[in-house]
């Protein structure tokens, strides 16, 4: 570590010395289940005047130091009604709480109120919590219900538009977010280019975002971590719930395998719209399934084990000529162990794969790739005192990379079979977290990670004259692959290059008073991992590439500043944020790469760098019969590839230029009213700048054709995204307590607008002239679903 | 593998809508463009070839600008020149080409007290062997598609130019190969339309192109009509092989090719 690093860290490392000598009062402490007895993990516990509180952990217990005395204590967490207590203090005291679900308590449809809310004291910023039920509320395409669509109404988070795939935080790119169900690694969270997204809300308890001031327990990917936490399968009796729509539908279900002792949940979801097409005789069919379970068995109390799994698969087949199978899978196997109230830990074991299959019969063609994954991890939770937790812990993940397999299909394919290397490595890493409140006013979350990435040789290794893979050609001004002079066996249990990095992370928060704080973060991130594409957004088919030889690993640094704010006569609270992130090592292509099935990569990327910063503003209505939120991002994100000599021109001629998914202005409203207890109506509202692309500024004729001229790199725009979107839910009376039911009805796109997914520059066949075509995806879209409960 | 992009934006088309629309562009300052592939049709002497020269000009302008009074030669190896004299405005030609495999040919052009240079190779292209008409084909099994068959030559690296001439169209589809996937095999190039029509005649080409037109073609074809889609590739500057002398970052569209070319007539049958 260098000296600019220590510094901070000698500082903070006497004040957490001096803590530690003064803890006092008594002990409070207990357990939070709900009605069934599950444990709630993450319920929060506070008290007032002071303003302090803690969260309970996984087996739901939770522990607080405070002075002897009156105080008044509130235990609440996301769906569930909140309990307030007075009590006095004369001595440790031990107090559990059940928690009822907010829905069946009464018969009224509730608000849920201050689900999300913020926490004023935590240095914890940059993150956004959804928990389902606020997921289910917002009205999307088909009526279906989504995930990342919901992300994509926060601050920070937006994605290249309609049919794009993945999602984009704070003008990283989509490869930068660790995705995680259960802690289990997710490659590609949308189906279907980009229109659904892979989490199934049914299967979901909640989810976290974190676009900044990432603790150290998580690393890997350089932008943010989405880290989505199933739900855990009711121990005491059998349950349900399903929907059934226009596009898909779902069921899941869940019960005891043994009551009070260990429970399953198993949900399944699946779109039908193809068989619409098959009754009207075409040919071609496109439809994705997605199976969660997870099995947990509490072995005693303080043991516990749990399965989780998940198998996904996308199917596009147009006229059996093209053939598109890809999908996400994985098992993780944890056990979380209670040492005592203050020390638990968790170890998993994982594994989970991504793969595609293009089969392409007209040429006679067929292509896979893959990537998986082994994890396993080590984690624990240590409270020291009311004052002061650690966490730490270990990890280890072995990746498998296979590029591409290519076989020919049928006996006059004319394709010659080619089976690419497969690239292993190992992404190794130690973390510390510390969570300390140094005063009153004074919170500071700090850590360090400690990441080895271990990249082994290839089984067949190419050499390249001077070592240069990509040769620059000073007449034509142009880049040309290098080939290689010679080949060598390398050994797979051989590391080829080793990558150690030390990535501090940093959280301050700093209390006005109980409603108001401003809060600080720095965190460096770093990424070995790196999604290659060289188009402005993801296909199936862009490859993931592990830091090797010639293409080093993502460095970033993010700094944020904010400003929270919980009105306290109010119902709303409104946050504000600054970021500024730059990152070292961005690759990107030279122009006219060839991608599919490119074995060696580094003939055709240059090293740049990328940066990204913006002010968010996020202004949340949490309680009454309105609630929603309007959120407004102002941001730029640019990379920029230099050439690697003077003579050389790089990208863009080595000036920043704008990512293909940038947007200066992201405004989003999102509101839901409870009209009474059968309607609640929602209605979104988006409005974007459209994202950066290229206006042609000339044309020629070459050989008959017209041919458009282009200069610079993401110097236009398309025209602004703008969207209107209502649903009205209608719940009907209760006639049986054990089954609930409602409908869903949608309206995407209200005023049909259409809005531009691209601008194609080109010359029309018939009268050989040229013209702009606008290609759009979604015009208004009606939807109806029915959703059950048991 | 150009043809994987394009399946992807039909895939989205099956839900989404098209127009044209009005939008106001930019121009930029005008360029030279010298469109000199020069082709030798097998069978024939190949002794006319042509060469234009015009200038960039706005996206929506209709009229070409071409550019006169250029002196232009070609000179092969052994010394010999050819001249190309102005018969139309903009259109240099000469009668008197001898083409001949694998020789080397240097471009002249003197303009505008300007020379520009280049320097291509002759390339050879194999016959095709037969064209295979398939009436359910097509992206959507409902188009006819033609299959045209020729036998790449084993062990030497080859690239291919196709030229598709079709009645309804007023220019001609292209598709370029390599052969790193297939080297040796029976393979072939591929067309197919909803617009074809039995009866219609259709010219079919096949030029053999050298790798360093190959890679101008790949990135030139990219540009015609993929930029703005959610799939685009980085819009590129279309550099050929033609240079100023005196001034190396002069950018010149366009590209001095020679090819030897396969031509089939192919009428659509029933």
């Amino acid at each position: 570590m260098n000296k600019k690093i220590i510094r901070p860290f000698i500082l903070v490392f006497t004040l957490f010395i001096t803590q530690i000598l003064f803890s006092q009062g008594y002990k409070l402490s207990g357990k939070v289940t709900d009605k069934d007895g599950l444990p709630i993990f993450g319920a929060t516990v506070q008290i007032f005047n002071p303003n302090r509180g803690t969260v309970s952990n996984q087996n739901g217990n939770y522990s607080l130091q405070l002075a002897k005395g009156a105080h008044r204590l509130k235990v609440s967490y996301v769906g569930f009604q909140d309990i307030e207590i007075e009590l006095k203090l004369t001595t440790d005291k031990i107090m559990d709480f059940t928690l009822i679900f907010k829905t069946e308590s009464l018969d009224e449809v509730l608000i849920t109120d201050n689900i999300e809310g913020i926490n004023i004291r935590d240095p914890e910023m940059s993150v956004s919590k959804l928990d389902a039920s606020s997921i289910k509320k917002i009205p999307v395409v088909f009526g279906e219900v989504d995930v990342i669509q919901s992300l994509l109404l926060l601050p920070g988070v937006s994605n290249a538009g309609e049919g794009a795939s993945g999602f984009n935080v704070r003008g990283g790119s989509t490869d930068q977010n660790l995705i995680l169900i259960d802690d289990a690694l997710i490659y590609n969270s949308s189906h279907l280019f980009g229109f659904f997204s892979i989490f199934n809300p049914d299967a979901i308890k909640n989810l976290k975002l974190y676009k900044g001031g990432i603790p150290s327990n998580y690393g890997g990917r350089v932008s943010s971590v989405l880290d989505i936490q199933q739900k855990t399968g009711n121990s005491q009796s059998l349950k349900g719930e399903g929907g059934i729509g226009v596009i898909s539908s779902k069921l899941t279900l869940e019960g005891p395998i043994q009551k009070d002792k260990s429970s399953f949940l198993i949900s399944g979801r699946g779109t039908y719209a193809h068989l619409f097409l098959k009754l009207a005789d075409n040919q071609n069919s496109a439809y994705f399934y997605d199976l969660n379970t997870k099995l947990n068995f509490n072995i005693d109390d303080k043991n516990s084990l749990s399965f989780s799994g998940y198998y996904g698969s996308d199917y596009v087949n147009i006229n059996d000529s093209f053939t598109n199978i890809y999908g996400n899978a994985f098992g993780i196997l944890d056990w979380r162990h209670e040492f005592n109230d203050d020390i638990n830990s968790k170890l998993n074991f994982s594994f989970s794969r991504y793969n595609y299959e293009l089969d392409l019969s007209i040429v006679g063609f067929n292509f896979q790739n893959s990537i998986s994954n082994f994890d396993l991890s080590y984690k624990i939770n240590h409270e020291i005192n009311s004052e002061l937790s650690l966490t730490y812990g270990l990890s280890s993940i072995q990746y498998n990379v296979d590029p591409g397999k290519i076989v020919p299909t049928s006996v006059d394919s004319g394709i010659n079979s080619r089976d690419l290397d497969n690239k292993y490595a190992f992404d190794n890493a130690a973390f510390i977290s510390v969570n300390q409140s140094l005063t009153d006013n004074i919170n500071v979350q700090y850590g360090l990670r400690v990441s080895a990435f271990l990249r082994m040789e290839d089984e067949t290794i190419d050499i390249y004259a001077n070592d240069n893979p990509l040769l620059y050609d000073e007449t034509r001004d142009i880049y040309l692959e290098a080939q290689p002079i010679d080949t060598r066996e390398g050994n797979t249990s051989s590391i080829s290059e080793s990558f150690i990095n030390f990535e501090p992370r940093l959280g301050i928060s700093y209390a006005l008073d109980d409603y108001t704080s401003i809060k600080a973060s720095y965190n460096r991130m770093v990424q070995n991992l790196h999604l290659l594409s060289n188009t402005s957004s993801p296909t199936p088919f862009d490859v993931w590439t592990p830091s090797g030889a010639y293409i080093k690993p993502q460095k970033l640094d993010q700094y944020a500043l904010g400003f929270f704010k919980d009105f306290e006569n109010l119902p709303f609270t409104f946050e504000t944020e600054l970021f500024y992130k730059s990152i070292a090592n961005r690759i990107d292509y030279i122009d006219g790469a060839n991608l599919i099935a490119n074995d060696a990569i580094e003939r055709s990327i240059l090293n740049g760098e990328s940066r990204a910063y913006g002010l968010e503003f996020y202004l949340k209505k949490n309680t009454g019969r309105l609630t929603g939120w309007l959120s407004y991002t102002l941001s730029r994100s640019e990379q920029r590839t230099p050439g690697r000599t003077a003579n050389e021109i790089g990208v863009n001629n080595g000036d920043w230029y704008l990512n293909g998914f940038d947007k200066t202005h992201d405004i989003s409203l999102t509101s839901s009213y409870e009209l009474n207890p059968k309607w609640q109506l929602n209605a979104n509202f988006v409005l974007q700048t459209g994202r950066p692309v290229n206006f042609p500024v000339g044309q020629f004729e070459f050989q008959d054709l017209n041919i458009p001229v282009f200069e610079g790199r993401n110097l236009n725009r398309l025209p602004s995204f703008h969207r209107l979107d209502i649903s009205a839910t209608y719940t009907p009376e209760r006639q049986n307590k054990n089954w609930s039911r409602s409908w869903n009805f949608g309206l995407y796109n209200v005023y049909n607008r259409r809005n531009a997914a691209s601008l194609n520059f080109e010359q029309n066949p018939t009268s050989g002239q040229n013209e702009a075509v606008r290609f759009s995806i979604f015009g208004i879209v009606p939807s109806v679903s029915y959703n059950f409960k048991f | 593998m150009k043809n994987i992009l394009t399946f992807l934006c039909l895939a989205l088309l099956l839900i989404s809508c098209e127009d044209v629309v009005e939008i106001n562009l930019a121009e930029a300052q005008p360029r030279l463009v010298v469109d000199a592939a020069l082709q030798w049709k097998k069978g024939t002497t190949g002794e006319e070839q042509t060469i234009k020269l015009s200038q960039t000009r706005g996206f929506f302008e209709q009229e070409p600008v071409t550019i006169s009074n250029a002196n232009i030669t070609v000179t092969n190896t052994n010394g010999t020149t050819f001249d190309f004299e102005e018969q139309n405005p903009g259109e240099y030609i000469t009668q008197n080409f001898i083409p001949e495999i694998n020789m080397d040919y240097t471009l002249s052009i003197e303009v505008d007290n300007q020379l520009y240079t280049a320097k291509e190779t002759l390339k050879p292209v194999v016959s095709i062997d037969s064209i295979q008409q398939n009436n359910e084909g097509g992206f959507s099994g409902q188009d006819i598609e033609l299959k045209a068959y020729y036998t790449d030559t084993a062990d030497v690296e080859n690239y291919y130019l196709f030229k598709f001439f079709v009645p309804f169209a007023t220019f001609p589809e292209f598709a370029i190969y390599d052969d790193e996937f297939n080297d040796g095999n029976s393979i072939f190039g591929l067309y197919s339309n909803e617009d074809l029509e039995p009866g219609m005649d259709i010219i079919i080409e096949n030029h053999g192109v050298s790798q360093a037109y190959y890679n101008f073609l790949n990135i030139l074809l990219a540009q015609a009509g993929s930029a703005g889609g959610p799939f685009e590739t980085e819009p590129a500057t279309v550099r050929g092989n033609i240079g100023n002398s005196a001034d190396e970052n002069e950018l010149i569209f366009g590209y001095f090719s020679l090819s030897e070319v396969d031509e089939v007539l192919y009428t659509i049958e029933e």
